[in-house]
């Protein structure tokens, strides 16, 4: 039972990290209407800068942190452009080519993560962020959880509540979903498209450097492999759920954690990839429109 | 529906617009004065949604010029011109299914927010159908409500000039004749009104004044009264 208690709370800050990644990801679908496969990528990228700022400045958290996010957002944002020089020309969602793109974004900055930070090893964030050299910070019996999963729970909850409240109850929010259902219905109505979808970019800038700042507490070290993995999980977790769908995408996060959690702790941890992506395969077989359906225009 | 001040709202002098190599409008004058119901008649294709969308801002002008208040808004987007009270209700209503009654409203109060609360309370004063369904996604809506809401939703917008393309379309004729009245209550508070119509005899008798478009090209304009006497327009339009 401890076992399964702390592996439970294991699995939701992992999700709540997937949860992030997806939103980010179905934001960017259904608003800037790209495919940002490697979205996830960029995320690992603002790890690394994140880290870089972290050694020049002696492990200044704040600072740290502050990089890591700033990064994100310049990063969605100049990479914008790319994608509306396609958007403008097209006039609507073209899959392949924005896909390309994107994939490519992937790929330089995995290579740069390769060639240019610490030779290519794999790169450790110190203690004072991850919390580790105080060891867990609550133990109860067999359960150990340690900061950085309480943490990652806590302000992932709060960023997704914060989210899903800027969605859903605001003006911004509102012509996000607007645009998202019907573009060129949003556009007759009198929404800025374009700031809109500037303002998308940016709004996953922001999530995505949180959640960068996020998994080097959680998982206290990268690779520059790591983002592959993620964008990998990541795009299954959006189908899954549902492309474009929020609420599904939230619900799946949240169960992809604690799957992999629960093999980890019942099984051995590094069969944990193989086993989701082998109950993504059955669900994804039983219900090829995802689990709560697709909701694109 | 006589009284008519000579303020123009809105010019469109020599309007040429282009889809690729077909030319949809092909130079169009018309003129709608503060006050108003204009009506355009015409068969589909004919360029009527073309005109409008163009005049919203969201088709490129190959020729001509579009004076909305006195100035030229050529080039200018349809957020500045929604923002600077011009509303379009497109055909098909184009009301967000997936997006509650209330939503849909707020939509329309986009540039207007600051006074969203008092006009919502207006609008289901005028509505109750949409005061009780606030929070219903619109799906849940019938064509009828729908189209109530497509309007509402201008009204939002504190707009001088509404634009409403082929409200009758699709619906029963008993929910036709409420939309007309709606449209000829709107006008009588005051705002100028672009109204394009397939049913030509009914939107005739509401209007102030007619063009008749065909294939892009203006055929004939008119008092209201002397298009629905003109045996041209009796023969193509009324089945008379």
């Amino acid at each position: 039972m401890e076992v399964f208690i702390a592996q439970f709370i294991n699995g939701l800050s992992l999700g709540s990290i997937y949860v992030l990644l997806v939103t980010g990801f179905n934001l960017l679908l259904l608003v800037a209407m790209i495919i940002h496969f490697s979205f996830p990528v960029t995320v690992v990228f603002s790890m690394y800068i994140s880290w870089a700022v972290l050694n020049v400045t002696g492990n200044n958290l704040i600072l740290g942190s502050l990089a890591g996010i700033l990064s994100a957002i310049i990063l969605n944002i100049a990479t914008a452009p790319m994608f509306q020089h396609i958007m403008k020309k097209r006039g609507h969602v073209d899959i392949n080519a924005t896909m390309v793109i994107s994939m490519g974004i992937g790929m330089i900055i995995t290579d740069v993560l390769s060639h240019g930070f610490n030779h290519g090893f794999p790169i450790a964030f110190p203690d004072n962020l991850t919390g580790s050299s105080k060891g867990a910070m609550l133990n109860v019996g067999l359960i150990s959880i340690s900061r950085g999963q309480v943490i990652t729970l806590v302000v992932g909850v709060v960023v997704v509540a914060g989210l899903f409240y800027l969605l859903y109850r605001t003006r911004a929010g509102r012509a996000f979903r607007a645009i998202a259902e019907d573009p060129n219905g949003a556009r007759l109505v009198g929404l800025p498209i374009l700031k809109t979808g500037i303002q998308s970019y940016a709004l996953t800038g922001i999530l995505g450097g949180m959640t960068a700042v996020l998994l080097s507490i959680l998982l206290g070290s990268a690779s520059p492999g790591l983002g592959d993995q993620m964008a990998h999980k990541v795009l299954a977790v959006s189908i899954i759920a549902g492309l474009g769908n929020l609420q599904g995408g939230l619900v799946i996060g949240l169960l992809l954690g604690v799957l992999e959690a629960m093999v980890q702790g019942y099984l051995s941890g590094s069969w944990s990839n193989a086993i989701a992506f082998v109950v993504m395969l059955i669900v994804i077989l039983v219900k090829p429109k995802g689990v709560f359906g697709m909701k694109l225009g | 529906m006589e009284q008519k001040t000579d303020m123009r709202i809105l010019q469109v002098q020599g309007l040429e617009v282009s889809y690729g190599h077909i030319q949809a409008l092909k130079g169009l004058d018309l003129e709608i004065m503060k006050g108003e119901i204009v009506v355009l008649v015409g068969a589909n294709g004919a360029g009527k949604t073309t005109l409008m969308e163009t005049i919203l801002g969201v088709n490129k002008v190959g020729k001509g010029d579009i004076l909305y208040k006195g100035k030229s808004i050529l080039g200018k987007p349809a957020d500045k011109n929604v923002r600077d009270g011009m509303f379009l209700v497109p055909e098909g209503r184009g009301v967000f299914a997936w997006m509650t009654v209330k939503d849909n409203l707020l939509l329309g109060a986009h540039h207007n927010i600051r006074q969203a609360d008092e006009k919502m309370k207006a609008v289901f004063e005028s509505f109750p159908v949409l005061s009780e369904r606030r929070d219903q996604v619109a799906k849940t809506l019938s064509g009828g409500e729908r189209q109530m809401l497509a309007i509402a939703r201008a009204l939002m917008s504190s707009p001088e000039l509404i634009m409403i393309d082929e409200p009758s379309i699709g619906l029963a004729p008993i929910i036709v004749n409420d939309i007309f009245e709606i449209i000829v209550n709107l006008n009588r508070q005051g705002y100028s009104i672009l109204l394009s119509e397939q049913n030509v005899y009914k939107a005739l008798k509401c209007a102030h004044r007619g063009y008749v478009l065909e294939t892009g090209n203006l055929v004939l304009s008119g008092t209201a009264e002397e298009l629905l006497n003109n045996p041209g327009i009796r023969e193509a339009y009324l089945g008379a």
